[in-house]
């Protein structure tokens, strides 16, 4: 028999076929759905985190008072360390600590920083925004933010800030821009930039000189530092860089153990490669989820196809007496059941599409705003879906198939 | 073969004088009996029947091979046993059948429910093998050959008409008639022509496109026995043939198959308890309790139309 007529006769078959098949393909394309709409998620995140980590800086290293494992492992997100946690363990950066770090091969510049949240006044409104005041001779040599208007910290500079763009333009109805005055905590602050926007949380900050933010921030205090941001020359030099610094603050603070360690290091490269690491592993978990449910439809499949091969005993001994032989047979099954697997692949991917373009709208963005990263389904895991629902399609009428292949002739005739 | 006959029979009559000139006597319709290139018609002595040669042969059928002008027997049973199990005990269906038929017979295997008749019907169609004793066919033997192998000799050289039809109801009736081309691997565009032809023949040539279920009885048996006749296959197997039809369809497809016969050659071969095909048999079966009770020769059946 030829390859056209298997496929002919299972098209009929397909065709003719009963309600209970089409259930059977919602099945298929559930699964499928899932499964392509998850790997697209999962897709359109990692190139968020991938967009999000090529405007970072992973030359950044921080190092943050307290320790636990977890902690320097997964720092929160922001780099510059939350500044609440100082208050919260005994341990504390100082001057010190700063001039232990001098002298390190590959350094470029060493920032001090210290957070807080404050209550932001402007043209009668009130806002708690967060506060960072950041060392202003290394700053601006040490980030990747670009000013929208004015300019960025500069060393001689006090009482003045540089803004994120949300709180320029959505936090206060009425908008802030450059050489305009806003009060923090009572204190007249002058604005002298206003960032572009970035996404996420910097927007919502308001950077100012170290020692401006002393006076503002309340429990700060002189020399005292709520992070220690050190830029290094070159990627690589990251991991030895932040070997020598542990070393070194746990000579100059006198720790001895490694118990006894107050300080955490962390670096924005390490930081990435756990996000990414977790956005995929988020992915691996999911589609997990849905192979599942791709499995049920597998089942459902081989269900409908062993009930269909009972229906069709007498066809099929009718068929062996004029001339099917036994591998004919098991084709046109086998053919047969593909076509439900490809039917319901293509209706899967469909599904698979508007899932994952709806997922924006859930609120699903795991990375910062910058979803400008479409996610529509790529050519190659449309393939893939269809691929894999005629794989399913295939494998699991494959028995039944077999079965029907190897019915007797005389028996399956005998059938009523 | 027929294909020619088919080229023959287009050009020169419509469907429905084809199907008149069938069932005609054998003069008025000369392009079919004249025109098929495998065909004898020198060959038409040998379904006379010859009674001593018959008794002889089954009195001892080892001896008398060269019986029926020379011929060998295109199906021949030699001691043919079939034994069922069932749960411990052991059923025999055939006890040591002895039967052979030539080409060109009309045979009518006549028994009772439970007589084996079916049983013999699936050997003679080797759509089973027997437990003990050979089967051959065209004197290969088939008794232990492979189910595929079986297949294809099925595909080829038998055509089978069943009693409640066994059309595919999925397909229509052209692709019905066409299927066991299909499985023979014929070129598509020829199966087609052949099909045609052969609906032509039958008197359906308008209903093409028709399902089964979109047809009756007699015009489904119409379709059947089109299919049987595809692959132009030499033997034609029908399991009551009649046996869902009324009277007067029935001995309209009884006379086609006569027809067949007479004018193509055909071994017909009829399984049933209904006496209705014993008019047109040119020998009768009887079998009983697994064993051939006799068998009766009919003589010149095929003057009697």
């Amino acid at each position: 028999m030829r390859n056209a007529t298997y496929v002919k006769m299972a098209l009929n078959m397909l065709l003719h076929s009963k309600l209970r098949s089409w259930l059977t393909i919602i099945g298929i394309v559930i699964g499928v759905g899932a499964v392509v709409g998850i790997i697209s998620l999962g897709d359109s995140m990692e190139a968020q985190v991938q967009s999000s980590l090529a405007d970072m800086d992973l030359t950044k290293i921080t190092i943050t008072p307290g320790y636990s494992g977890a902690q320097s492992r997964m720092p929160g997100p922001g780099g510059g360390g939350s500044g609440s946690d100082s208050s919260s363990t005994d341990s504390e950066l100082t001057d010190d600590d700063v001039d232990a770090l001098q002298g390190i091969d590959g350094v470029l510049y060493i920032d001090t920083q210290i957070s807080g949240s404050e209550e932001v006044d402007y043209a009668g409104e009130t806002a708690t925004l967060s506060i960072a005041g950041v060392d202003p001779q290394v700053w601006q040599y040490m980030n990747t933010l670009e000013v929208e208007s004015g300019r960025l910290l500069e060393p001689a500079d006090n009482n003045v800030a540089v803004i994120g763009s949300s709180v320029a333009t959505e936090i206060f109805d009425q908008e802030i821009g450059v050489n305009q005055v806003i009060t923090v905590n009572d204190k007249s602050v002058r604005v002298v930039g206003v960032l572009e926007e970035e996404g996420g949380s910097e927007d919502r900050k308001v950077y100012m000189p170290l020692d401006s933010a002393v006076d503002l921030i309340e429990d700060a205090e002189e020399d005292v530092f709520d992070s220690i941001v050190v830029k290094v020359e070159d990627e690589d030099l990251v991991d030895p860089t932040i070997e020598e610094i542990e070393e070194r603050l746990m000579i100059s603070r006198q720790i001895h153990q490694e118990k006894d360690r107050d300080f955490s290091v962390s670096s924005s490269l390490s930081m990435a490669e756990s996000v990414t690491e977790m956005t995929s592993s988020m992915t691996l978990f999911l589609g997990a989820i849905a192979a599942v449910s791709l499995l049920v439809g597998a089942v459902g499949i081989a269900n409908t196809m062993f009930t269909s091969v009972l229906e069709k005993t007498k066809e099929i001994g009718t068929m062996k007496a004029i001339g099917a032989k036994n591998r004919d047979i098991l084709l046109i099954f086998i053919v047969n059941s593909a076509m439900v697997g490809f039917v319901g692949g293509v209706f899967g991917v469909m599904l698979g599409g508007f899932v994952s373009t709806l997922f924006p709208y859930m609120g699903i963005t795991l990375m910062k705003g910058a979803g400008s990263s479409s996610s529509s389904l790529s050519p190659d895991l449309m393939v893939f879906g269809l691929g894999l629902a005629i794989l399913i399609g295939v494998v699991s009428g494959a028995v039944p198939a077999y079965r029907a292949s190897k019915l007797k002739p005389v028996d399956a005739l005998r059938y009523e | 073969m027929l294909m020619e006959i088919a080229d023959t029979l287009r050009t020169k009559l419509d469907p429905r004088k084809t199907l008149n000139s069938l069932r005609g006597d054998a003069d008025s319709s000369n392009s079919l009996t004249g025109s098929g290139p495998g065909y004898d018609s020198g060959n038409d002595p040998r379904n006379d029947s010859e009674p001593e040669l018959h008794k002889e042969r089954t009195d001892n059928s080892d001896t008398i091979k060269s019986s029926r002008n020379g011929k060998a027997p295109l199906i021949k049973l030699t001691d043919v046993w079939k034994i069922y199990q069932m749960g411990e005990v052991e059923f025999a269906a055939l006890k040591g059948i002895d039967l052979e038929i030539y080409e060109g017979e009309f045979v009518v295997v006549l028994g009772p429910s439970g007589s084996g008749k079916s049983t013999l019907m699936n050997l003679l169609g080797c759509l089973d093998v027997p437990s003990q004793g050979t089967v051959s066919l065209n004197s290969r033997d088939i008794s232990r050959m492979e189910e595929s192998e079986l297949a294809q000799i099925r595909g080829q050289m038998i055509g089978f008409i069943f009693q409640s039809f066994n059309l595919i109801p999925t397909l229509n009736t052209l692709e019905n008639v066409t299927l066991p081309l299909e499985f023979q691997e014929e070129e598509p565009s020829r199966a087609r022509e052949r099909a045609e032809y052969l609906l032509d023949v039958v008197g359906l040539s308008d209903k093409h496109k028709n399902l089964p279920s979109q047809l009756s009885g007699g015009q489904r048996q119409r379709v059947a026995i089109a299919r049987s006749l595809a692959v132009d296959p030499p033997v034609l197997l029908a399991d009551e043939p009649t046996g869902n039809l009324d009277s007067k369809t029935g001995d309209y497809i009884l006379e086609f198959l006569d027809e067949l016969r007479r004018k193509e050659g055909k071994t017909i071969i009829i399984v049933t308890h209904d006496l209705t095909p014993v008019q047109y048999a040119t020998r009768v079966v009887h079998i009983k309790d697994g064993e051939i009770e006799k068998i009766e020769e009919v003589e010149g059946n095929y003057c009697k139309l």
